[in-house]
């Protein structure tokens, strides 16, 4: 079941990323393929690629905290999502076309604005590990003076 | 892994993405438009806006980033320690004027704005193995810039401008030989007016037109770049513009209204631009623009090298406006006048006092000093059939209000010549030998003063 707050960022086109830490509070950065609503309430599934997530699988294996960010890169609204994790698997075969399809929308996005699709879709993406992730806080994070306040 | 070899990556074209936590380890990420290089142990961020990177920094100094280079898409990731925020001296002044002209341009100077230059010493860096497939397209790489081709090229220029006998000849000359020997097609020079506080496009190439257009001191990236007197290169200029646009929307849904968004003065789809003020010494003299629709177009090389061009274009300038000086008028015979085609068609001139500007048959022609030339010329040729006139009996009319000293005579009849030719070719200004020009009309004109 979705947010009704991050229906937005829940449609296709919109880049995912995301910041982990360590139990020292070393953080660490990559991006996300796509996101999806939770089968539970105020939970969502983030789609990390198998192949450059290794750090990000690790810190949340210790603290199970994350932040995700979602932005539509032709206007940058954005949203950040905080929480932890309830579970993580390699995601089934039968969520590849969903995957494929968020990151064929995302390269289209980026190809109108100047950047060519075959270049983002020779980023890895898939075999991706599915994480499930409590929703705790929810901030807007469009640039501007707003930068951080919570959504309402 | 060295990071001046992933220089592509520091241009601003692909936002990077930063992560920080707090001193309990609760981890944050944002976008930072451009992550600066510093040298190849340290990196520095734009702090824009008192926000939760800043807190967590404040708390606890680890960072990491993920960049990317904007041609072939490859992640690198840099283990970040931060080090301290800088609020003035170069490092500050620099990134300050790229933020400042984009703010400016997006019309949100003041709400947008250089805190500090956070800096960062740079612990790790790697490329992501894996992070692109075999599929994808090997590195590419840019082609060498060719340093012999362009220091000739350079002194192609500089010849061109040392010959120029006046200043449309200099400046057409100069923004010719940038097109032919550095490829620079889009370029446009404008020329300070000082009373007005104002920029004026004297000349461009590539734009089909342009002649005429004005930008406020400090208003846009040329305006900024004239008000701060400081070169500014940008990459991903889209990028950074819809940046701004979004921190636009953001204050309008919060108080309401903001000023206009600048419209740039050149392509509307530029990728990349760079700006240089012509100055002499800490004089302004003008601006000269050149952008392009490549993301990058213009690398450290071509600041370095259109620097010396825009040095000696400045001092060209100084020097053929010099030359109109009084003394050097006589100096050459006037041409014979070519007789004036038969007048057929008819048009109306109106002069508006308030605002000293004139109308072409209900259209906009011209203003301030070049409209008041336009009408003292017009006038004397209806009342006394003159066609011919004098640079110097221009200075000497005080009604035309021209500054005792630098009045850029010359740059105000290369405006209004232009103006003509765009809106006028029944009325043309025809340079006659060193400070003469004849007044060439091919039509009956009808001059009404309001």
């Amino acid at each position: 079941m979705s947010n009704p707050r991050l229906q937005e960022w829940l449609q296709p086109g919109a880049s995912i990323i995301v910041a982990t830490a360590d139990a020292e509070g070393v953080p660490a950065a990559c991006r996300g393929i796509a996101i999806a609503a939770g089968k539970e309430p105020d939970t969502l599934i983030l789609y990390l690629p198998a192949a450059t997530a290794h750090e990000a699988l690790a810190n949340i294996a210790t603290t199970r905290r994350m932040a995700v960010a979602a932005s539509h890169p032709l206007s940058h609204r954005t949203v950040q999502v905080k929480g932890v994790t309830r579970g993580v698997k390699l995601a089934p075969a039968a969520d590849e076309a969903f995957v494929r399809q968020r990151w064929d929308a995302f390269a289209g996005v980026l190809d109108e604005i100047g950047l060519p699709r075959r270049i983002l879709l020779g980023v890895a993406h898939w075999p991706a590990f599915a994480v499930e992730m409590s929703i705790e806080q929810i901030f807007d994070q469009t640039p501007g003076p707003n930068a951080g306040a919570p959504l309402a | 892994m060295k990071l001046s070899t992933l220089h592509r990556c520091f241009q601003g074209v692909i936002p990077s993405l930063v992560a920080t936590a707090d001193a309990h380890g609760l981890p944050n990420i944002t976008y930072v438009s451009q992550i600066h290089l510093i040298d190849d142990r340290h990196v520095a961020l734009s702090q824009q806006f008192f926000n939760k990177t800043r807190r967590n920094l404040a708390e606890n100094p680890h960072a990491a980033a993920e960049m990317y280079d904007p041609v072939t898409f490859q992640a690198y990731r840099l283990r970040l320690r931060f080090l301290r925020s800088e609020k003035e001296g170069p490092l500050f002044d620099t990134m300050k004027l790229r933020i400042q002209a984009i703010a400016s341009h997006t019309g949100m100077e003041g709400v947008f704005r250089l805190i500090a230059a956070d800096v960062f010493e740079v612990t790790r860096v790697e490329k992501v193995e894996g992070f692109l497939t075999d599929a994808a397209l090997p590195d590419a790489e840019v082609a060498p810039t060719g340093m012999r081709t362009e220091l000739r090229g350079l002194q192609l220029v500089s010849d061109r401008i040392n010959r120029a006998d006046d200043l449309e000849n200099l400046l057409a000359a100069t923004l010719d030989a940038l097109d032919v020997y550095f490829g620079f097609s889009n370029t446009i020079v404008l020329l300070f007016d000082e009373p007005s506080q104002r920029l004026i496009t004297i000349a461009c190439r590539g734009y089909g037109g342009g002649v005429g257009a004005e930008v406020a001191l400090g208003e846009g990236l040329i305006g900024t770049v004239a008000r701060e007197r400081r070169v500014l290169r940008i990459s991903g200029l889209d990028e950074g513009l819809r940046y701004g646009r979004a921190v636009r929307r953001s204050v309008i849904n919060e108080s309401g209204s903001v000023r206009p968004e600048v419209p740039l003065p050149g392509l509307p789809d530029a990728q990349s631009a760079l700006v240089l003020p012509l100055l002499i010494e800490e004089r302004l003299i003008g601006v000269l623009a050149a952008e392009s629709r490549d993301p990058f177009a213009f690398g450290e090389w071509d600041e370095a090298y259109l620097g010396v061009i825009a040095n000696q274009i400045a001092l060209g300038i100084d020097r053929v406006i010099d030359d109109e000086a009084p003394a050097a008028e006589e100096s050459a015979p006037p041409p014979r006048p070519t007789p004036p085609p038969p007048l057929r068609a008819r048009h109306t001139l109106t002069y508006y006092r308030n605002d000293d500007t004139v109308f072409l048959d209900d259209e906009y022609l011209v203003r301030n000093v070049p409209g008041r030339i336009l009408w003292k010329l017009l006038g004397e040729y209806k009342k006394q059939g003159r066609t011919t006139f004098t640079n110097r009996e221009l200075r000497m009319d005080k009604s035309l209000g021209l500054p005792e000293v630098k009045d850029n005579l010359e740059s105000r009849l290369i405006l209004l010549r232009h103006r003509l030719r765009e809106k006028c070719p029944n009325v043309q200004l025809t340079p006659a030998g060193r400070g003469k020009f004849t007044l060439d009309v091919a039509a009956e004109l009808d001059l009404i003063e309001r």
